[in-house]
């Protein structure tokens, strides 16, 4: 098993003219990359504005891309070099300038302000999160271990079978069932209710 | 939905699936609404467990990132032609790179055939050792055709050529060096080196009456 063969996969799909593989690369790496955009600019929409345009680079350089990193390493570049191409310019306007630097307090209100025009977004947002975290209480002890070991610590499978003194298909089975627990009552969430907000595709 | 289909996503996303299996599954998640949905939700739910401040869950970058790639033109098109583009010059840059290899390579022949005679006419000219000891492929040209017709240069010899004086032949200069004249000095070095080089002796003619070399006492003052 080669690392990154997934997204290796997806990719040369991509590069063969699948667009649809490339949703697929944009729905798993999506929160990864606004974080990773948050270090340089503070609110989520301008985040989201910047790794949106990062992606569509992505999407238009992919031709170029041959392997030799991991695909999210490619990613990573592309979106940190957005961000900073953002911000300069964004610096450069003067209007924007006043609004954004006049003083660290102002900046703070600006951001609080951008986040207050999707109230429904982040209602949204806080009921996934209480929605996940009570799917995982619920979890028994050996799902929940693998399932955070995964995703909280970034272990791979061998790892966490070391860790948990159980073969590798055993760990493979735990975690998908850890999903599909957390899943099924997420789905709730998407579908009925506040789910209307938002299709993940 | 399968089960077994869903487990394959699940290592999937962890990138914990064999290439082979990966390329199957990639083909069906790419055209699969549903399984794309799915593995949307394994995302967020990563995404809610490293509670990732200030980042939204229901962020809209994946519907609005699609909805633009659909309008961009296919990869598959763009691919093709740079392979075709790649294609027509590959074989003039292969034809570029051997000639110029070529061309040096001759020119590094041609100076390496040159280059005994270099340091022997520089030297009779004078010059430091250090200077003439790796002669450029352009200046030994420039220097050869006058030096071979000049009178300090002794025939050229058949074997390889030693282009530092031994210990012997350093001291015995120096030792002769306040009994005879510059012009015999110079003349002597390059007999003593060509007879080096070529495994005889001495040449005692090139050097002036009192002036004979003796070989059996390198270290003997006079």
């Amino acid at each position: 098993m080669s690392a990154d063969a997934s997204d290796l996969s997806l990719v040369r799909r991509v590069q063969r003219g699948d667009k649809g593989a490339f949703d697929a690369l944009v729905l798993k790496y999506q929160h990864k990359l606004v974080k990773l955009v948050m270090r340089y600019v503070r609110n989520p929409a301008e985040a989201e504005d910047i790794a949106q345009e990062a992606f569509i680079k992505a999407y238009r350089a992919l031709p170029q891309f041959r392997g030799d990193s991991a695909f999210y390493t490619w990613l990573y570049r592309i979106a940190i070099n957005t961000a900073k191409n953002a911000v300069v310019s964004r610096d450069r306007s003067p209007i924007e300038y006043d609004l954004d630097r006049s003083s660290d307090e102002s900046y703070d209100i600006q951001g609080r302000m951008k986040d207050s025009e999707t109230p429904e977004g982040l209602v949204l947002t806080d009921e996934i999160r209480s929605t996940v975290n009570a799917a995982i209480d619920a979890l028994p002890e050996d799902l929940r271990t693998a399932i955070v070991l995964r995703e909280l610590e970034g272990l791979s499978y061998e790892e966490i079978a070391a860790a948990m003194a159980c073969p590798v298909g055993t760990v493979r089975s735990r975690i998908f069932r850890a999903r599909e627990a957390i899943d099924r009552r997420l789905r709730e969430v998407f579908e009925g209710g506040l789910g209307r907000a938002e299709e993940l595709g | 939905m399968n089960e077994e289909l869903d487990s394959q996503l699940s290592a999937m996303f962890d990138d914990e699936l064999p290439s082979e299996e990966c390329e199957l599954l990639a083909r069906r998640l790419s055209r699969d609404g549903e399984l794309k949905s799915r593995w949307g939700r394994y995302a967020v739910i990563g995404a809610a467990i490293r509670a990732e401040r200030g980042v939204r869950l229901n962020a809209r970058v994946a519907g609005r990132v699609s909805a633009r790639v659909r309008s961009e033109p296919e990869l598959g098109a763009q691919a093709a032609s740079a392979r075709h583009a790649r294609r027509w010059w590959r074989p003039l840059a292969g034809a570029a790179v051997a000639a110029s290899v070529a061309t040096v390579s001759i020119l590094w022949l041609r100076a390496q055939g040159l280059a005994p005679e270099a340091p022997l006419a520089a030297n009779a000219l004078g010059a430091p050792a250090s200077h003439v000891a790796a002669p450029s492929v352009a200046l030994a040209p420039a220097i050869l055709p006058s030096a071979a017709d000049s009178y300090v240069v002794p025939p050229a010899p058949h074997g390889p050529v030693a282009l530092v004086p031994t210990p012997e032949l350093a001291n015995y200069v120096v030792a002769h060096s306040m009994f005879s004249s510059p012009v015999a000095r110079r003349n002597l070095l390059a007999a003593f080196m060509t007879g080096e080089a070529a495994g005889v002796g001495v040449v005692a003619a090139a050097a002036e009456p009192g002036d004979e070399p003796q070989r059996d006492a390198p270290g003997k003052a006079h």
